[in-house]
C-alpha cells in the first residue's frame, strides 16, 4: 500500500550513467533521467580515440548493447588492440560487468587497477566502484574505507553518484543526521538528491525522528517537478506524509498532504482511499463519499479500489444510510467473489506459462541489459491484476534475469550453429590443402632454384671477367652480335679476294665498319656494364624472393597441418563448452521461470486473501446493519410500551 | 470505531511494510564484514571483501556465474572467429567515426575496395548518436592480399541547411602482412562551414 521507492534500481541506473561518464570523462554526462543517456550531450570524448577498437567498444556501449560491447572489448584486449586505452577499457569492462551483477569479477578488475598503480583519475574511479560493490554486497566498513581513499580526481559527473553512495552508507550506519547534513548541499532540482532525500525522510520517520523526516518529505512534496519521474516522486512523498499522519490520527494534516497527489498519477488510488479515511478520522464521513465514490468506479484490479468498495458503505452506515450501506456491502461481496474467480483464472494462466510468454512477446529486447523494463502487459485473462506485480522491483529483477537467460540460450545456439560452419570450413580447407599440396610440390620441384643459382653465378663470372678485361664485345647485344658475326664473315670472304683496288676498297670499308662498331661498343661499354650489373642485382633479388617463397611453402607445409589441427582442437573445445552451458542455461531458465511465476502467483494469492478479508468484513458489517435494523424497532416497541 | 481502526491498522501495516522494504535494503548492506579485511592492505582487501560475498548456491548467484561463463566463452569464440576467418596477414578493418556532426547528418555509407562494393550501411538514429558521442564503428572486416589497393567511400546524408549531401573520399594504400586498420572520419570544418571527410590509415 505504501509507496516504496526502488532505490536499488535507481541506484544501479545511476551507476551505469556514471560509468558512461567515467568511460568518456564527460562533463555533465551524469544527469539522471529514466532514459539513461538521453541527456548526455554529444561529443563528450575525454580525449581523442587512440585505438579504433576502443572506439568500437564505446560505439556498442553508447547504444546500450553491453553484451556486444563487453565481448568485443575483451576480444580486442586479447589481440592487444586497445593498449592505448588499457585502463579506461578496464574501467569500462568492470562497469559493464557490475551492471550485469558480476560483482566478483568487477571487483577484481578495479582492485587490479589500484594495485598496478593506475593514474590518479583511474584509481579514484576504481575506488569508487569498489565502494559501490562493497555496499551492494553488504560490506559497509570496507565500502566506507574505499570511499575514504577517493582523492580529488573523480570526474564531476560521478560526484552526485558518490554523494548518493555516501548518504546510503551513513543511513546504513543509522547516522541519519549525518546523511541529512550531507544532502543539505545538494540542489533541490537534482533528481539524485531528491531520491536520497525521500529515502532519508522515510528512514527518519521510521527511526522516530518524525519531525525531521516530515520536513524532508514535505519539501519534496512541494518541490517543482520538471518531468514525470520527479512528479511521481513528489506524489510518493505526499502519499507517505498522508499515511504517516493518518497512522498518527492527524486526519486534517493527512488530507492536506493527500490533496497534493495528482488524480491521474500512479498513486492516485491510494491517495483517494487515504483521503476518505482522513475524513472518517475527522468524524466527517460525508467528506469521504466523494473520493471513495470516485475510487469505487475505477478498475477493480487495484487493491485500493477493492478496499473502497467496503469503505464506501462504511461511510454510508456512519451517516445513518443503512439501506444504502447494506446494498453497497452486498454489491461489494459479489464483486469480491467475481474478482476472486478472476484471480484464480489469472493464477492458472500464470502457472501455464502464459505470463512469461506474453511478456517476452510484448517486450522483446535485443540484448541482455540492465535498462530493460516491462513496457506492455501480456495478453492473458485479467492482465490488469498484474499491474502491481509487474511494477515491483523484485519481479522486474527476476524477470530480467529470466530474459537474460533466454538471450544467453539464443546466443549459445547461434554459436553452436556457427561452430558447425567453422568446422565444415576447416574440413574444406584441409581437403583443399591436401589436394593442392602435390601440385604445389610438383611446381616447386620444377623450379630448380639451385640450377638457376648456378646459371646466375656463371653469368656473374662472365660479367666480372668482361669488366676485368674491359671486353666491350662481351656486352654486345643481339644486333651487335649479328653485326660482329657479319663482319667476321665479310673478313673471311675478303681473305680469298685478290689485291686489286676493288678488294682493297672492300677491305678498307670492312675495317671502317669494324672500327665504327668497336667504337660504338666502347662508347656504350660503361652503360652496358651498369645495365648488366643492374640485371644481376634484379636476378639476385628475384632469386632471394623465390627462395623466401620456397621457405614459406616449406614452412606452410610444416605448419599448416599443425595450425589446422589447433583450430580443430579449439573448435572442439569451444563446442564442448557450449554443450555444457546449454543445459545449464536451460535448467536455470526453468528455475527462474518458476521463481518469476511464483512471485506473480504469490502476489495474486495475497490479493485473494485480501479479498477474502474484505469479504468477511463486508459480511460482518451487513450482519451488524441487519442486527441494528432488527434491534431498532424492538427498542421503539419498548419505548411505545406503557 | 473498531472497524475504522482495523482499516487504519491495514494502512499502518502498509506503511510498516514500505519502511521495512527500505530498511531491508539498508540492511542488505549491514551484515558484519570480516573485521580483518578492513585493516588489510588496500587493494588486497578490495578484492577479498567483495569476492567472498557472492552466494553461488543461490539461483541468482548461479545465474551470475553462468552469465560470466557465457561472456568469457563469447570472447573466446570471437577470437577464434577472427583468427579463422580474418587472419592477421590478410585482415583489413574499416572504421567510421564522426566528430561534431553539426554540419552533416549521416544517413549511410558505401565503401568500395578496389572498385568492388564491400559494404552499404544504413544508420539508425541511435547509431548516429553513438558516433556523435565518440563511438567508432567497425563497419567492415575482411581480407586483402598484400600489395597496393584503393579504397573509395561515399557518405550520403544531409549537409548544411538540410540539403542532400553526398561526398566521397578516396585513398590508396599498401597492405603488408600486418592487419590494416583504416578509419573514415567525418569532421566539421568550422572554417569552411562544410563537413570534411578524411581517411586515416592506422597501421
Amino acid at each position: 500500500m505504501f509507496p516504496t521507492l526502488h532505490l536499488r534500481s535507481a541506484w544501479r541506473r545511476l551507476g551505469v550513467v556514471a560509468l558512461l561518464a567515467a568511460a568518456c570523462g564527460a562533463a555533465g554526462a551524469g544527469t539522471f533521467t529514466t532514459r539513461p543517456y538521453s541527456n548526455v550531450a554529444p561529443n563528450e570524448k575525454a580525449r581523442p580515440i587512440e585505438a579504433p577498437y576502443y572506439g568500437d567498444a564505446l560505439f556498442h556501449f553508447f547504444q546500450d548493447r553491453y553484451f556486444t560491447s563487453i565481448t568485443t572489448l575483451m576480444a580486442s584486449q586479447h589481440f592487444d588492440r586497445v593498449a592505448q586505452h588499457a585502463d579506461e577499457a578496464e574501467i569500462l569492462r568492470g562497469g559493464m560487468l557490475l551492471s550485469y551483477g558480476l560483482h566478483k569479477e568487477a571487483g577484481e578488475i578495479f582492485a587490479k587497477l589500484i594495485e598496478k598503480g593506475a593514474s590518479p583519475a583511474v584509481r579514484d574511479r576504481a575506488w569508487f566502484y569498489l565502494a559501490k560493490i562493497r555496499y551492494q554486497r553488504g560490506f559497509i566498513a570496507q565500502a566506507e574505507d574505499a570511499m575514504s581513499r577517493i582523492e580529488k580526481n573523480l570526474p564531476a559527473a560521478l560526484e552526485d553518484d558518490r554523494l548518493l553512495l555516501q548518504t546510503n552508507l551513513l543511513m546504513a550506519r543509522g547516522d541519519y543526521a549525518g546523511a541529512a547534513a550531507l544532502l543539505e548541499g545538494v540542489a533541490q532540482d537534482s533528481p539524485i538528491g531528491q531520491y536520497a532525500r525521500y529515502n532519508l525522510g522515510v528512514a527518519l520517520v521510521k527511526s522516530g525522528a518524525d519531525q525531521r523526516g516530515i520536513e524532508l518529505l514535505d519539501a519534496i512534496g512541494l518541490a517543482p517537478a520538471a518531468d514525470e519521474e520527479m512528479r511521481a516522486l513528489r506524489d510518493k512523498a505526499n502519499l507517505a506524509l498522508g499515511f504517516t499522519a493518518l497512522q498518527n490520527a492527524r486526519g486534517a494534516e493527512a488530507r492536506t498532504w493527500l490533496e497534493r497527489v495528482r488524480l491521474n498519477g500512479l498513486q492516485a488510488n491510494k491517495a483517494l482511499l487515504g483521503f476518505g479515511w482522513a475524513a472518517a478520522e475527522l468524524k466527517e464521513p460525508q467528506l469521504a463519499l466523494v473520493p471513495w465514490n470516485e475510487l469505487a468506479s475505477r478498475d477493480p484490479s487495484d487493491a485500493a479500489v477493492l478496499e473502497a468498495r467496503i469503505a464506501l458503505p462504511y461511510a454510508y452506515a456512519e451517516l445513518g444510510a443503512f439501506g444504502e450501506a447494506a446494498e453497497r456491502y452486498n454489491a461489494a461481496i459479489a464483486a469480491y467473489e467475481s474478482e476472486g474467480g478472476k484471480l484464480d483464472e489469472s493464477i492458472a494462466a500464470i502457472r501455464a506459462g502464459k505470463l512469461l510468454d506474453g511478456l517476452i512477446e510484448k517486450n522483446p529486447g535485443e540484448e541482455m541489459g540492465w535498462f530493460w523494463s516491462i513496457g506492455e502487459l501480456p495478453e492473458m485473462p485479467y492482465a490488469t491484476h498484474l499491474n502491481q506485480v509487474l511494477a515491483g522491483h523484485e519481479f522486474q529483477e527476476a524477470f530480467k534475469n529470466y530474459r537474460d537467460l533466454r538471450f544467453l540460450a539464443t546466443n549459445l545456439k547461434d554459436w553452436e550453429d556457427k561452430l558447425g560452419v567453422f568446422g565444415d570450413m576447416l574440413d574444406n580447407r584441409r581437403q583443399a590443402y591436401a589436394q593442392r599440396l602435390p601440385q604445389v610440390q610438383a611446381k616447386a620441384r620444377e623450379v630448380n632454384l639451385s640450377a638457376l643459382q648456378q646459371r646466375r653465378d656463371a653469368v656473374s663470372g662472365e660479367v666480372e671477367r668482361a669488366v676485368r678485361d674491359e671486353d666491350a664485345q662481351a656486352f654486345a647485344n643481339v644486333k651487335d652480335r649479328e653485326l660482329l658475326d657479319l663482319l667476321a664473315g665479310v673478313k673471311d670472304g675478303l681473305k680469298s679476294l685478290g689485291s686489286d683496288a676493288d678488294a682493297q676498297r672492300a677491305r678498307d670499308r670492312a675495317r671502317l665498319v669494324a672500327g665504327a662498331l668497336t667504337w660504338r661498343l666502347a662508347q656504350e661499354y660503361p652503360a652496358r656494364v651498369w645495365e648488366a650489373q643492374k640485371d644481376l642485382k634484379t636476378i639476385d633479388t628475384e632469386l632471394a624472393q623465390a627462395r623466401q617463397r620456397e621457405t614459406a611453402v616449406a614452412t606452410a607445409q610444416r605448419e599448416e597441418p599443425v595450425r589446422q589441427e589447433q583450430f580443430a582442437r579449439r573448435i572442439a573445445e569451444l563446442a564442448q563448452r557450449i554443450k555444457a552451458l546449454i543445459p545449464r542455461v536451460a535448467a536455470l531458465s526453468k528455475d527462474q521461470q518458476q521463481e518469476v511465476q511464483e512471485l506473480a502467483v504469490a502476489e495474486l494469492a495475497r490479493q485473494k486473501s485480501r479479498l477474502a478479508e474484505y469479504s468477511q468484513q463486508a459480511r460482518f458489517s451487513v450482519a451488524q446493519i441487519y442486527d441494528r435494523a432488527t434491534a431498532a424497532p424492538r427498542k421503539d416497541d419498548d419505548a411505545g410500551k406503557p | 470505531m473498531s472497524f475504522i481502526n482495523r482499516f487504519h491498522r491495514s494502512f499502518a501495516s502498509g506503511l510498516v511494510l514500505a519502511l521495512a522494504a527500505l530498511h531491508a535494503f539498508a540492511q542488505t548492506a549491514a551484515p558484519a564484514a570480516p573485521a580483518a579485511a578492513a585493516s588489510a592492505p588496500a587493494a588486497a582487501a578490495a578484492a577479498a571483501a567483495p569476492a567472498s560475498a557472492p552466494l553461488a548456491s543461490t539461483l541468482d548467484g548461479r545465474i551470475q556465474d553462468v552469465k560470466g561463463d557465457v561472456i568469457r566463452l563469447n570472447r573466446d569464440l570471437l577470437v577464434l572467429e577472427e583468427e579463422l576467418l580474418f587472419p592477421a596477414n590478410t585482415q583489413v578493418a574499416l572504421f567510421v567515426s564522426m566528430d561534431v556532426g553539426k554540419l552533416f547528418s549521416l544517413d549511410s555509407v558505401q565503401i568500395k575496395l578496389d572498385d568492388k562494393i564491400v559494404t552499404n550501411y544504413l544508420y539508425t538514429p541511435l547509431e548516429v548518436q553513438a558516433l556523435h558521442r565518440g563511438g567508432v564503428q567497425r563497419v567492415y572486416l575482411g581480407n586483402l592480399r598484400a600489395g597496393a589497393h584503393e579504397l573509395v567511400a561515399f557518405f550520403p546524408g544531409k549537409g548544411p541547411h538540410e540539403r542532400d549531401y553526398k561526398r566521397g573520399a578516396t585513398v590508396k594504400f599498401d597492405k603488408g602482412t600486418d592487419p590494416k586498420y583504416i578509419e573514415l572520419q567525418i569532421k566539421d570544418s568550422s572554417g569552411k562551414l562544410q563537413p570534411e571527410f578524411d581517411i586515416k590509415i592506422w597501421q
